[in-house]
Order: structure tokens, then C-alpha cells, then sequence
């Protein structure tokens, strides 16, 4: 299922936690979409949506949006990769050539899923068990953090 | 402050009460902050009061707060402009300077020339006598313990051995005979080598009645360099400072123009640019001071000078960082009643200041005129193991030594942490000994004196 959220939608969200005095916190899940809203100690509020969600609405002020919640569940039987370091997150050895894997595929333990860069360093990442990609959560080029779950696999069954 | 903002967005590579203190300043600006938390910190009271946190790496220091390469790249990551280091971590190192300004970062902080100079006690200790600032009658680099021997006879006994990448006591030995020496050295190296990565000593005359007496200054890229005055922090445990005020009590008008001077002097020998501060040893006996050497980032103890000077520091060194000069001149530069800060550890006084790690079941800092807190601890904040145990910063501020001194007490009674030790009753016990409000405290009162002896 795919979420159908607008600009709008967004925007009304986001009134709704301004204007109630006592909601520190909101998360909305709809089908495989999940947007997570925070105000922080100052009273302003920061949006972070998820990594695959479609694009969302840029919040008011376009601060750098808050840590992402780590809190993102992993579905039962699935193993995240999870970012070993900070860096910036590549899905391909170099731009234009084709992503070292797509959702569906299947993998070794050995094979690179992808790269994550800092300072120029590129770190290759394995997938670490064989099985099928089952969702790739981070957004090429971007940021991502520490521990950052980055791509799901479904084992294969032994 | 005009109404242009320096920077649109100040990355803080830095944890504790100083990334609380940079997101404070950044705000005061209408500057965006991003924190860099560990694993550790994801909760931290910076992290919620930031624009935005994220996350640098597990819990271990080494593994985030100073790896420059991650911090750098997170800094660009988030579209920040400068980056503040805060004290620590990485503060002094010119590498992590260096590195942000060719990844087209701000540093915010001197020059990585001016760190370099003054990061290495040696070079520091020549440039400052180049400036006129003597230092304490010493030795360069010693090779051998022969050599060591030799500069320790020619000096006097008792002597201290100090590391030159040194700092904060990491390193350093008082040798009262020669028969002392050759251990040590051994020992003084070790602690240099695992502290520093580097076991270089050198050998200084060792002063019995010393006051530590720092001068704050602040330099700015069109050649303004100004001081803010004195600090005195000779209330010392294992050379940390503990208890810290300004004015000094035993500085006169004439030894604090002429301590200004030679900090001035030194600062502009290496064009320093943004907060820094140049350290003495005032020998009590004998009245005259002595250069200890010069630390290039913002200090734990800068809240004092702050109280009395009516300045705002870190929106100085952010603001000097984006180019624009010191905002007041020298003869604006006013010195009003009196500040004494204490340093509230999460550590067993009674148990040889251990540190007590753990939750603050209860946190209800005090308030009240003349109070300042500066903390990032709040009720139900674990106080995480892997750092220092610094929980707060009491900054008291009033007409003179005695009414600020009786203020502190006021304040300390009325501060309730539960969960964790504190040094609070340690600092109510030093601040109500007749030898503290007599101003008699040296260097090495509390070790020798307060905590009965060595």
C-alpha cells in the first residue's frame, strides 16, 4: 500500500500539533509510510519522515529535520544493515552505473549492498547473510547516521 | 549584534553543559544548531534543544566525539557552516581545525598556526618569552635522565616534571631529590604517552605557594586583541580546577594591567583570533607571575568572567568566527562586584572523589538573583559513564568576595540532586573554611591542607 499524503495533508498535520499546547510527539503510520513529528525543548516543531516515504512536504522553515527515530521497527525475520559509521549513503559504486542491488534481489553474505563515504572514504557494505532484499530504507546520498538501519533482507531459509 | 546573522546554521561538536552553552548562544543569535550526539547522548538536553541532533557513533569518545573525519562529515551532511568544538575532544587539536576549513567549514577557534603554537608547551614557552612573558625558570626537552638530572641541579629542588603536549595534569611529577628522579620520569612519560601519544618532558622549578591566575582574552581578524581581566583557580584537586572566581583576591590594579598586557602581547604574537585564555603561576612569596601557557578554545570557568564583565563569550567567538570584531574595545572593559563558579561533580568526596555515575532521580537546581546554572542534566537524565562527570556549573554573582561567597552557600543548600554522589558537600565545606574566605588558598591547599595531607 502507498501512502497518499499531500503538501496539504502535511501542513494541516503540523497545525494541528501547533496547536495542541501538551503533544510533545506524534507518529503516523499508514500502510508502509510512517511520518514522525517533534517538537523540540524550544517549542518548534521538526519533521522527519521516513526514508522511503514519497517526497514530503518541506516543513515551514526547512531546518535540518531531527535525528531520525532509531525507534523504527524492524519487521520480525527480517536483518537490517544498519550504518556502521555517519557518512554520506551511495547505492552505487560511482554516479550513473547501475545500484549494487534492487528491492527483490537476492544476495550473498559476501556481496556489497552499498557504500557510505566519509571524508572521501568509501566504506563498502556487505550484506552480511544471504537472502532477498526486501527494502532499502536509506535515500541515496544522503546522510546517514550511526546505526541507521539502511536496508531490510529476508534471510533465506537454511 | 546588527541584525544579519554570521552563520545560518553552527554545528556542535561537543557534548555536556558546553553544547547546551553553544545552543544558547546560537539562539541568542538566530543561529540554527546541529549537536552531534553519541549513542550515548541521543537524549541529551542539547539534542532537544537543538534544531537538530545527529548521531556521530557508539558511546566511546574515540569512537565519536573525536573522530574529526565523522563530525566534519556531518557537519557538511546537515548544511552547517561552522562548527563550534566546544572545551576537550577536540577543541585544541589544529588537525580538526585544519580539516573543517578545507572542507569549507568555519572553525570556530583560532587559527590552526595559533593552536599548534601555543598546543605544544615548548614552542608556547619560547613565543612567550620572545613576548616578554617570562615563565617559570625551566629546561626544553629533556632527552635523558642525565639530562634531566643536569636542568633539575641548575633549577633547585624540588622540581616538576611536565609533559610538553601537556595539560590539565596528565603527566606531571614533583621531585623533591634527586634520589625521585629517574622514577619519575618513567612514570610522568607513561602517563604523558597514554594521555598525549607523546612522552616529551621537560623540568620546571616547582613554586610552593602558588596561585593559578588566568587572564581571558579575545582576538579578532582585524587585529583587536582585548582581555577580559583575571580568574583565579587555585582551589585545585590533582591540578583540576574545583572552585573558580574573578576577581582574583590577591590581584591588585597594577598586577592585573600588567598581566593583561603580557596576555595581550602573546595573543597578538600569534594574530589570535576568537576566546582564549593565558594561564599563570603567581608565586605568593615572591609576587611575581610566571607564564604556565595559553589554552585556545573556551573554558569550563568562563561563566565567571562572564558575570562580571557583563560579556557574552561564545556569542563573541561565534561572531569573531564570521569575521566581525570584538564588539567592545578595551577601556569598555569593566570589572563589577565579584563571581565565584563550583564545579559540581558526579563524584564520592567522601571516597576519593570516585565517580557516581548513574540517574537523577531528583534534579531541582536552584535560582534566584545572581544564580546561574549551567548544566545539561535534568531530572531522570542518566548520567552516562563513558564521559567526564561534570554535572553543573554554580555561577554565583554579587557586590563583593564575601556577599558572593555567602550567596554560593545559599545556592548549594538549596540545590537537590538524588540518584547520584555529588561534590556538593565538599564544596560547602571548602567555601565555609576560614583559609578559602581568608583567600589563603594555594594550588595545592586542597590536596595538602583541606584534605589532610599527602
Amino acid at each position: 500500500m502507498s501512502a497518499e499524503l499531500t503538501h496539504e495533508d502535511v501542513e494541516r498535520i503540523l497545525r494541528i500539533i501547533d496547536e495542541a499546547k501538551h503533544l510533545e510527539e506524534l507518529d503516523l503510520v499508514y500502510g508502509d509510510f510512517r511520518l514522525h513529528i517533534r517538537r523540540n525543548a524550544s517549542g518548534e516543531r521538526s519533521i522527519a519522515p521516513s526514508a522511503d516515504s514519497p517526497a514530503p512536504a518541506a516543513p515551514a522553515r526547512a531546518p535540518a529535520a531531527p535525528a531520525k527515530p532509531a525507534a523504527r521497527p524492524v519487521p520480525a525475520g527480517m536483518v537490517a544493515i544498519r550504518a556502521p559509521m555517519l557518512g554520506t549513503f551511495y547505492r552505487s559504486p560511482s554516479p550513473g552505473e547501475k545500484p549494487f542491488v534492487e528491492v527483490g534481489q537476492s544476495v550473498k553474505a559476501d556481496d556489497t549492498v552499498c557504500l557510505i563515504e566519509v571524508m572521501k572514504l568509501f566504506n563498502s557494505i556487505k550484506a552480511g547473510v544471504d537472502g532477498r532484499i526486501a527494502e532499502i530504507r536509506a535515500e541515496n546520498a544522503a546522510l546517514v547516521e550511526y546505526n541507521e538501519v539502511l536496508i531490510l533482507i529476508e534471510p533465506a531459509k537454511a | 549584534m546588527s541584525a544579519a546573522t554570521p552563520f545560518g546554521r553552527v554545528f556542535v561538536a561537543n557534548r555536556g553543559e558546553i553544547a547546551v552553552r553553544v545552543v544558547r548562544a546560537c539562539e541568542k543569535l538566530g543561529i540554527e544548531s546541529v549537536v552531534a550526539v553519541s549513542e550515548a547522548d541521543r537524549d541529551s538536553l542539547a539534542a532537544r534543544m537543538a534544531t537538530r541532533a545527529v548521531c556521530i557513533g557508539p558511546a566511546r569518545s574515540t569512537d565519536s566525539y573525536l573522530r574529526a573525519e565523522v563530525l566534519v562529515a556531518a557537519a557538511k551532511g546537515t548544511g552547517c557552516q561552522a562548527v563550534h568544538p566546544g572545551y576537550g575532544f577536540l577543541a585544541e587539536r589544529a588537525a580538526f581545525s585544519r580539516m573543517c576549513a578545507e572542507s569549507g567549514l568555519v572553525f570556530i577557534g583560532p587559527s590552526p598556526e595559533a593552536i599548534e603554537a601555543m598546543g605544544d608547551k615548548i614552542t608556547a614557552l619560547r613565543l612567550a618569552a620572545q613576548a616578554g612573558v617570562p615563565r617559570v625558570p625551566g629546561s626544553e626537552r629533556i632527552a635523558s635522565a642525565e639530562d634531566a638530572r643536569r636542568s633539575a641541579r641548575e633549577i633547585g629542588y624540588p622540581v616538576l616534571l611536565k609533559a610538553s603536549a601537556g595539560g590539565g595534569g596528565r603527566g606531571m611529577r614533583i621531585v623533591r631529590s634527586e634520589g625521585e628522579i629517574e622514577q619519575a620520569i618513567r612514570g610522568a612519560a607513561a602517563e604523558a604517552q597514554a594521555a598525549f601519544g607523546d612522552p616529551t618532558l621537560y623540568v620546571e622549578k616547582f613554586i610552593e605557594r602558588a596561585r593559578h591566575i588566568e587572564i581571558q582574552v579575545l582576538g579578532d581578524a582585524h587585529g583587536n586583541v582585548v582581555h577580559l581581566g583575571e580568574r583565579e583557580c587555585s582551589t585545585q584537586r590533582r591540578h583540576q580546577k574545583l572552585i573558580e572566581e574573578a576577581p582574583s583576591p590577591v590581584i591588585d590594579r597594577k598586577l592585573r594591567a600588567e598581566l593583561g598586557e603580557a596576555a595581550v602581547t602573546l595573543a597578538r604574537r600569534v594574530r589570535y583570533q576568537g576566546a582564549g585564555t593565558v594561564e599563570f603561576v603567581f608565586d605568593e612569596d615572591s609576587r611575581r607571575f610566571y607564564f604556565l601557557e595559553m589554552n585556545t578554545r573556551i573554558q569550563v570557568e568562563h561563566p565567571v568572567t562572564e558575570m562580571v564583565t557583563g560579556h557574552d563569550l561564545v556569542a563573541e567567538q561565534i561572531r569573531i568566527a564570521a569575521g566581525e570584531p570584538v564588539s567592545f574595545a578595551q577601556d569598555e572593559v569593566r570589572v563589577d562586584g565579584h563571581a565565584v563558579e563550583c564545579r559540581i561533580n558526579a563524584e564520592d568526596a567522601e571516597r576519593n572523589f570516585a565517580p557516581s555515575p548513574g540517574r537523577l532521580l531528583a534534579w531541582a537546581p536552584p535560582e534566584g538573583e545572581g544564580v546561574r546554572i549551567d548544566s545539561h542534566c535534568y531530572q531522570g537524565y542518566l548520567v552516562p559513564p563513558f564521559y567526564d562527570s561534570l554535572l553543573a556549573k554554580v555561577i554565583v554573582h554579587a557586590s563583593d568576595r564575601a556577599a558572593a561567597i555567602a550567596r554560593m552557600l545559599e545556592a548549594l543548600d538549596g540545590f537537590v540532586i538524588n540518584g547520584v554522589h555529588t561534590t556538593i558537600p565538599f564544596h560547602k565545606r571548602v567555601l565555609a573554611h576560614d583559609d578559602f574566605r581568608g583567600a589563603r588558598v594555594t594550588t595545592r591547599w586542597v590536596e595538602d591542607s583541606f584534605l589532610g595531607g599527602a
